[in-house]
């Protein structure tokens, strides 16, 4: 095939072709294809400068010679593609038909196909003709070892065999060696085909299995597997006996362990096996790293069913054995994590810590709410004077606005004029107040105190006890701190304090208002059941003068009882108070 | 993404980490390696077999006898050592000879594995070898006045032998021009001859 470019038709700037010579930038075909491409259309010459004919004519020719040039280009690119797919093509043909005649160099008439298998330790060759239209009257069969140049021999007992298979277990005895066979089919006289084929006994056997016989029984199954009596020693090969038995989907595999030989009768036992169920049994042999096995067709059989009565009857009994072992253990496993505590414990809460009455707690446990009373402290100075140990009734209330009087308790009594505030009433009452600290200042001046008074409205002296006071479980407020003291503006100041007389004590003297005692019970507390004894017997009086201004006066909001707390810790609940002044029964104790 | 890469890198390295402890730790014990060495020979084995379905009838012309060293026909109960060392050389020269010519490229596959297999077989060997070179130092003292007559009887197995033989296969590949029916030859008689060590490397297992 030969493509010749159109531009490369003679011309006066064109060369004449050589197909001899490669011409510059030609596209060589290969040879197998005998395709050449003639040349590449040289360059147009640009039009010569000269006369204007002359050059309207090179330019016509110019352009003429470039069209030309373009489609030739076009038709090269085509055929280019073409001519590639066409070699390649070509190659891959080649190659094809090459390499399928060199894989089968003499053997393209294949019609046999072998097979060699073990059946009762005898090797038995078998063939079968491809082509079945070919019907020989009778074989024979030749063969050679590879090890050494030997001639093929003649298998004697399979000479002009009608049969197409032939027992070879006199002949082939070696594992090692490779057989050459040569199978041969006439008809008459005539030679129908010749097949041949390389045998390796090692790779190429294939092991039938063996016959067998199962017998069932309850529980187990009995495999017998016939073995021929005289087996060759030479074609022992590395087999194992496996023995398969299926049930339910479940496969279970057995390798029994054959001493000797593989000759006679062996007999194995598959036990542990369900009563009334089926049983499917298979053998094979299984060659060592062989994966490809022949496996026999499966006998199957039924279990008979076993006595159910003694299975039940065990069952059951190991059925309550289980369930009061089980039920033993749990019993001992709880009664030892009581006995160390670890379960159950006892809640010997003290009956205090006892929280659980949830109701009636709010109520019982508040304290209960106290009234603040307003109280107007008046300081009054009073010179200090020393108690000297004279019992003398103290009621005059001018000695004793004098000065705050220190005990030998160390307490000191500060006189205060305790007036209602709602009285306009002159001073007529003081309370005594005593600070169990206040020994460090005598000159604090006396602080008149304002009391709400009773309905009545008699002011009355009282003297108030604080120091013990705070002994008590009810918050004690001392209503007249030290520092409320000092920050008197001045002697005659006044201040102003909520005094919560709950907290505090009265003492009523009962020199001048004796018979106010009777008449006119001062109410101190609210709550009378808050009346607490102080250490002293003295101290245990009935509550009949209280001071109250609950009736009588509005409840003011008062500080926290914490502002008038006196910073003075009480030492101790003294007797002091009661051996100032022998009143009798005039204590008033919360 | 970037950390992609270096992840699987990472595992990478870990996964070859791995690999080479596993690999270092199972090629420890030398009774795991004979079985690998047994299964390696059986595919080998296989491979060889499988390399050409049918057995030119021309080439028996051609045939001739290698002859393999008799010693190791003969022997029933052989030193393992010998054994293992005549193996190991053997699948050196076996490897040598399916390595110095190609065959044609729709045989190249087996042939390869065939080289693969017969690579491992001599790796394993050598590992084998090693191993008992350090415990033999130690038998060989307690051994000496113990050793039977009979055993001082058996001849040891020469490589050298074992090397003549390879130089007749190799030889005749020459002279017959590396052909196909050479090569066939050739290829059923190296069978030959592993099937024998084959046949060893279940001694090795029972002792």
């Amino acid at each position: 095939m030969r493509l010749v470019c159109p531009s490369c038709l003679p011309g006066p700037h064109l060369r004449p072709q050589d197909p001899s010579r490669p011409l510059p930038g030609a596209l060589h075909a290969s040879p197998l294809l005998g395709v050449r491409f003639c040349c590449t259309p040289p360059r147009p010459t640009p039009p010569h400068q000269g006369c204007p004919g002359h050059r309207a004519l090179a330019t016509a020719r110019y352009v003429k010679v470039k069209r030309r040039l373009k489609i030739a280009k076009m038709l090269l690119s085509q055929n280019a593609f073409i001519v590639r797919s066409l070699n390649l093509f070509l190659m891959v043909y080649i190659s094809l038909v090459f390499g399928i005649s060199h894989d089968s160099p003499d053997y393209t008439d294949e019609s046999c196909t072998f097979k060699i298998s073990l059946r009762n330790f005898r090797s038995i060759l078998s063939w079968e003709l491809k082509n079945h239209s070919i019907v020989p009257t009778h074989y024979m069969l030749l063969y050679t070892i590879m090890s050494k140049p030997e001639d093929l021999k003649m298998v004697m007992n399979c000479a002009n065999t009608t049969r197409s298979f032939c027992d070879l277990t006199d002949e082939w005895r070696s594992t090692h060696e490779a057989y050459v066979t040569i199978l041969e089919g006439f008809s008459g006289n005539t030679t129908l085909f010749s097949c041949s084929h390389n045998f390796w006994l090692a790779i190429d056997m294939s092991f039938e299995p063996p016959e067998f016989e199962t017998v069932g029984f309850t529980n187990h199954i009995n495999v017998m597997v016939k073995f021929p009596s005289i087996v060759e020693e030479e074609l022992q090969f590395d087999l194992s006996l496996v023995i398969e038995e299926q049930s339910e989907g479940i496969v279970k595999k057995h390798k029994p362990e054959i001493r000797g030989n593989m000759s006679g009768n062996f007999t194995y036992v598959i036990d542990k096996l369900i009563p009334n169920t089926n049983y499917c049994v298979s053998v094979y042999f299984e060659h060592s790293d062989e994966q490809a096995v022949i496996k026999s067709p499966l006998k199957c059989t039924l279990l008979p069913p076993g006595q159910e009565s003694e299975s039940a009857e065990s069952a059951k009994i190991g059925g309550i054995i289980t369930v009061f072992l089980i039920a033993l253990v749990l019993t001992s496993a709880i009664v030892t994590l009581k006995w160390i505590g670890y379960i159950c414990l006892r809640n010997s809460l003290p009956k205090v810590l006892n929280f659980h009455n949830f109701l009636a707690w709010p109520f019982l446990n508040l304290p209960p709410l106290e009234a603040m009373d307003m109280v107007e402290v008046i300081y009054i100075n009073r010179k200090k004077k020393v108690w000297d140990y004279n019992y003398d009734d103290e009621s005059d209330s001018d000695t004793e606005a004098a000065a705050p009087r220190t005990s030998g308790g160390g307490y000191t009594m500060h006189g205060l004029t305790v007036r209602p505030l709602g009285q306009a009433s002159a001073t007529s009452t003081e309370s005594q107040f005593i600070d169990p600290e206040s020994e460090e200042e005598p000159d604090l001046p006396e602080v008149d105190v304002e009391l709400p008074m009773t309905p009545k409205g008699s002011p009355q002296r009282l003297e108030l006890l604080s120091g013990p006071c705070e002994r008590r479980e009810s918050p004690l407020q001392d209503p007249f701190p030290e520092e409320d003291y000092s920050s008197t503006e001045g002697s005659g100041g006044r201040i102003t304090f909520n005094v919560d007389l709950n907290s505090v004590f009265l003492r009523v003297l009962d020199d001048e208002d004796s018979d106010d005692l009777e008449e006119a019970p001062l109410m101190i507390s609210s709550h009378p059941e808050e009346m607490v004894d102080p250490e002293g017997p003295d101290n245990v009086q009935s509550s009949h003068l209280l001071a109250s201004g609950e009736g009588t006066q509005p409840t003011f909001p008062s500080p926290s009882s914490e502002d008038l707390w006196s910073e003075d810790a009480p030492s101790d609940q003294s007797d002091t108070s009661e051996s100032d002044v022998d009143l009798g029964d005039g204590y008033i104790m919360r | 993404m970037s950390t992609k890469p270096d992840m699987i890198q990472k595992c990478l390295w870990l996964e070859f980490l791995m690999g080479m402890f596993i690999a270092g730790t199972l090629s420890l014990d030398c009774n795991l390696l004979n079985v690998h060495l047994r299964r390696v020979t059986w595919q080998n084995l296989r491979h060889l077999s499988s390399m050409s379905n049918s057995f030119p009838v021309e080439c028996l012309r051609e045939n001739i006898a290698f002859e393999l060293p008799q010693e190791f026909l003969q022997y029933t109960q052989p030193m393992k050592r010998d054994i293992k060392k005549a193996f190991y050389e053997m699948s050196l020269q076996a490897f040598n000879i399916f390595s110095q010519h190609t065959f044609k490229y729709w045989k190249e596959r087996h042939l390869k594995q065939i080289q693969i297999g017969l690579d491992q077989q001599a790796e394993y060997l050598n590992q084998c070898l090693e191993e008992d070179e350090n415990e033999n130092e130690d038998m060989k003292e307690m051994k000496e006045n113990e050793m039977k007559p009979s055993e001082a009887r058996v001849p040891q197995l020469s490589n050298l032998e074992l090397r003549r033989y390879f130089n007749r296969i190799d030889n005749f590949l020459k002279e017959k021009k590396y052909s196909d029916c050479a090569w066939e030859i050739v290829r059923v008689e190296i069978r030959r001859c592993l099937y024998y060590f084959y046949k060893f490397t279940a001694l090795f297992r029972r002792k």
